[in-house]
């Protein structure tokens, strides 16, 4: 019997390897007649999903969803060409959307009702994308430590006031980069170089963790300034870990250059692919996503800006007052995308400051 | 040769972005990053490799050795740091010795004041990975100690060599094949990690090649970036292959004798010495991680159980089965298949596809998509034949990229070991008049049981927590726990993806009692 077993496994192996595929590739086909389109997504949220599951009830149209990082998504893309399944790619800022627009990857989507849902300077001029979600990049302090009168703009962090208080993550952090992008555009290379160098200086620890970590380390008085997106905070907040609610009431925002051009944002937003099979169901899911209800989900769950005007935001980002946003074309920041990060590796911002 | 070449096509792709020449960002990383990112890498590599070697070859030692108690469980648990993936290991380090810590304030709490450790430095991250990562050396090592022939120790006895004599004279020596393997692994397993490094903010060659295609919009320098790695990697298998040289590991006749039924038993203290060594990297690599991790499971208990992580966990089961033993029958094939023809053509071939295992996946994904591509577009030029689907909605290229993938974890341990083995025995039963397959299912497999069953083990587990090929080729019925435990702790919310996490360590746990059990039935009749 023994002497049998080993034959016998790898038969059965080969043959459920080989029986698997075939079984998943035949669903597809029957299904033809069904409605769907294909998400090409970089959010993952659970809200993402409760959304979509919604569309889909209400309309009848099934969501494919493949989630990834917008480059490897845009490659995918690129790779597949006219025969990619793709109808929609969502990235979580409009760097990556510029690129795709740039590479052939997406179409004009014209729709009367998302002009009127997304203002301009969150959409693409030819409308191959649209902003679906604000993240503002603000400043947190230590509430005990720091009097927020200190405080009043991204460029005021190069101070010496500031040396050794400032907490930020690595340059490879996209909201980090855009950033910087927005400094360039509104100063140019030059400038922007030696606030980099500036802010760098002033840090109090080698860029390392991710935007709660920042926080955290306010909290074990590592630093004093964190420079984080809005909605972590509010996932501090509401996080099940007693630690993290600490650490997120520990600190309060502001939010900088509010005298001058505002407070940096960025998007998540969407685009129609190229070659969309299903380019008119795909539009609607657009215009799904833009409708106040959705967007007020997106506020009230994920604690990210309203891109409708018409939306209100939830309790918590009530809480933290109303501001004035840089009204900067997204497509201005998309481009000069690369040259943040060109910036940072020059001024060896990942090696921490130097003294 | 066909496997061969079928394994080498995402390489070829790969390689046909290398005639391009380099990109035009390629000045800018040399300048500013390349040389420190390699120092960085060698840096962890040497770090890294010390560290699994003391914990993999000290625990494989002992487990196969000596008796003592509960040895049968912890040569099993001794497996399982591998199945947490490394990436969220550096977050449950932070989580339980950062600011804020569990663990610190428990030790607060019981009135023992602990300071926060900072993690977040190279130190931290060659500790993490080596915790996570020591399991490639002590399974090979294990497999080769536990079926050293029994004369030798007798031999080496009589020729008045005590314990340790033995061990650093003979028995090292000898499974220094299955140490070389493993480390092997260890060190492609560094070189591809991501997510650790990446969190860690500490910059090391894959950063560099993600920075150059993701950041700076350049993907013919970061293939530039990946096949200097590749480079370096057949370097050292080179040096691999050169330290082994033309010894032969084979046992003579008669002597395959296996020990395991007799091991040293030992008085109490040295039973405490050896439960002691074996229990550091338990603890470290194992349970402080899973301990946090359960923590933050229960907090967020509610949310996070329902069916369908039900319904992913059997699907990442299948999968990883299915991939499992799909690449155990590819790596035997072209270990026997090679060594029947004495062909010289496939073992370059099996070079190749054993690199699949140093390039980042992403990168691999990106040359299967290319030529699953090609294949779709040669169909529908000259055929008219729309066969995309079958590629977008099967496991079909799936599971073709993980057995890509992980073919050389699967393939270095059988190959040392089957080295051992040696021709001697394959020969004889040639000569009785047994054909080659019958050989192979009745003589030769039967003795690399071991062996077979550690690489499968490695295989399933490295395909369950496999992450960049997984989220791009996946189809959208198909769901891992790895991407969803991935999807949390992305955005941040480590504590949610901790239960997602835990299951996948349960489901490797579920599998290795399996194992075990088929084991020891298996044992009995032979007996």
């Amino acid at each position: 019997m023994n002497r049998l077993f080993f034959p016998l496994l790898f038969v059965l192996a080969l043959l459920a390897s080989c029986s698997e595929a075939p079984k998943t590739e035949k669903a597809p086909q029957d299904a033809v007649e069904e409605e769907e389109i294909t998400l090409y997504t970089h959010r993952h949220y659970d809200t993402d999903k409760a959304i979509i599951q919604k569309f889909t009830e209400e309309t009848g149209i099934k969501v494919n969803v493949v989630k990834a990082s917008a480059d490897a998504l845009m490659q995918k893309m690129e790779s597949e060409g006219d025969q990619s399944p793709a109808d929609l790619l969502i990235t979580v800022d409009a760097g990556r959307l510029v690129r795709a627009k740039t590479k052939g990857l997406l179409q004009a989507a014209e729709s009367e009702a998302l002009m009127k849902m997304v203002p301009e300077h969150l959409r693409d001029t030819d409308n191959h994308w649209y902003g679906l979600t604000k993240r503002a990049r603000v400043i947190v302090y230590d509430k005990e430590k720091v009097d927020p009168a200190t405080l009043s703009t991204y460029e005021n962090l190069v101070e010496p006031q500031w040396n050794g208080k400032i907490l930020i993550r690595p340059s490879s952090n996209i909201y980090n980069q855009s950033m910087l992008a927005s400094i360039i555009a509104h100063h140019g290379n030059e400038e922007a170089k030696t606030w980099a160098a500036g802010v760098l200086q002033n840090l109090a620890r080698k860029p390392k963790g991710n935007d709660r970590d920042q926080v955290k380390a306010i909290m074990a008085g590592e630093g004093e300034l964190a420079v984080i997106n809005t909605y972590y905070l509010g996932k501090l907040l509401n996080s099940k870990d007693a630690d993290e609610v600490k650490a997120g009431e520990a600190v309060a925002i502001f939010f900088p250059n509010q005298d001058d051009r505002g407070t940096h944002v960025n998007i998540s937003g969407i685009g129609v692919a190229k070659y969309a099979p299903n380019k008119e169901n795909a539009i609607r899911f657009i215009e799904y996503l833009l409708s106040k209800e959705v967007q007020e989900t997106f506020a009230q769950t994920n604690y990210e800006y309203p891109v409708n005007p018409g939306a209100n935001i939830s309790e918590l980002l009530q809480s933290w007052g109303t501001f004035k946003e840089d009204n900067l074309s997204l497509t201005k920041l998309g481009e000069l995308n690369k040259d943040a990060v060109i910036l940072f590796d020059e001024v060896a911002w990942d090696n921490g400051p130097t003294s | 040769m066909a496997i061969g070449f079928f394994m080498a096509i995402p390489l070829l792709a790969i390689v046909v972005y290398l005639f391009d020449g380099v990109g035009e960002m390629w000045s800018h990383i040399s300048r500013h990053y390349l040389m420190s990112y390699c120092t960085n890498s060698l840096f962890l590599l040497l770090g890294t490799g010390t560290l699994c070697f003391l914990f993999g070859t000290s625990t494989a030692w002992i487990v196969s050795t000596y008796e003592f108690p509960f040895r049968k469980a912890i040569s099993w648990l001794l497996f399982l740091p591998l199945a947490i993936p490394s990436y969220i290991v550096a977050y449950a380090y932070v989580g339980m010795l950062g600011n804020g810590g569990t663990l610190i304030g428990w030790m607060q709490g019981i009135g023992l004041p602990m300071e926060r450790i900072d993690m977040m430095n190279i130190f931290g991250l060659i500790w993490v990975l080596s915790c996570s990562l020591y399991p490639y050396v002590y399974a090979g090592t294990r497999a080769m100690f536990s079926t050293l022939p029994r004369s030798l120790q007798e031999a080496s006895a009589l020729l008045g060599a005590g314990q340790r004599r033995y061990l650093f004279s003979v028995a090292l020596p000898l499974v220094l094949p299955a140490i070389i393997g493993g480390l092997m692994l260890v060190f492609m397993e560094v070189l591809n990690d991501y997510g650790a490094a990446k969190y860690y903010g500490i910059n090391t060659f894959t950063t560099g090649i993600f920075r150059s295609w993701t950041l700076l919009e350049d993907l013919q320098s970061a293939v530039y970036l990946s096949a200097l790695l590749v480079i370096a990697v057949l370097l050292l298998n080179a040096l691999a292959r050169w330290q082994r040289g033309r010894k032969s590991f084979a046992a003579p006749n008669g002597a395959l004798k296996p020990q395991s039924n007799r091991r040293k038993q030992l008085s109490g203290f040295q039973k405490f010495g050896c439960l002691l060594v074996v229990s550091i990297p338990l603890i470290f690599g194992f349970l402080l991680p899973v301990g946090q991790l359960l923590y933050w499971a229960v907090l967020t208990f509610d949310t996070m159980f329902n069916a369908e992580l039900l319904t992913v966990t059997l699907q990442s089961f299948g999968v990883a089965l299915g991939a499992g033993l799909l690449v155990v029958v590819v790596a035997l094939g072209l270990i026997f298949f090679s060594r029947w023809n004495l062909l010289k053509p496939i073992r370059a071939f099996q070079r190749i596809a054993v690199v699949g295992y140093v390039i980042p996946g992403a990168i691999i994904g990106i040359g299967i998509i290319r030529s699953s591509q090609s294949i779709i577009q040669f169909f529908s030029d000259t055929l008219q034949l729309n066969i995309g689907f079958l590629f977008y909605s099967s496991s079909a290229v799936l599971i073709y990229a993980y057995v890509f993938r992980f073919l050389a974890v699967s393939y270095n341990p059988i190959s040392a070991n089957s080295l051992k083995l040696g021709k001697n025995l394959g020969e004889s039963s040639y000569l009785l008049g047994i054909g080659k397959f019958k050989t192979m299912f009745q003589v030769e497999l039967p003795l690399l049981r071991n062996t077979l069953i550690g690489a499968f083990l490695l295989v399933f587990i490295d395909v369950l927590k496999e992450l960049p090929l997984t989220l791009i080729l996946k189809p959208y019925k198909l769901n891992t726990l790895a991407v969803k435990a991935y999807e949390y702790a992305d955005d941040e919310r480590v504590p949610e993806a901790a239960l997602p996490a835990l299951t996948l360590i349960a489901v490797i746990v579920l599998l290795m009692a399996m194992v075990s059990l088929i084991d020891q039935k298996l044992e009995k009749k032979r007996t």
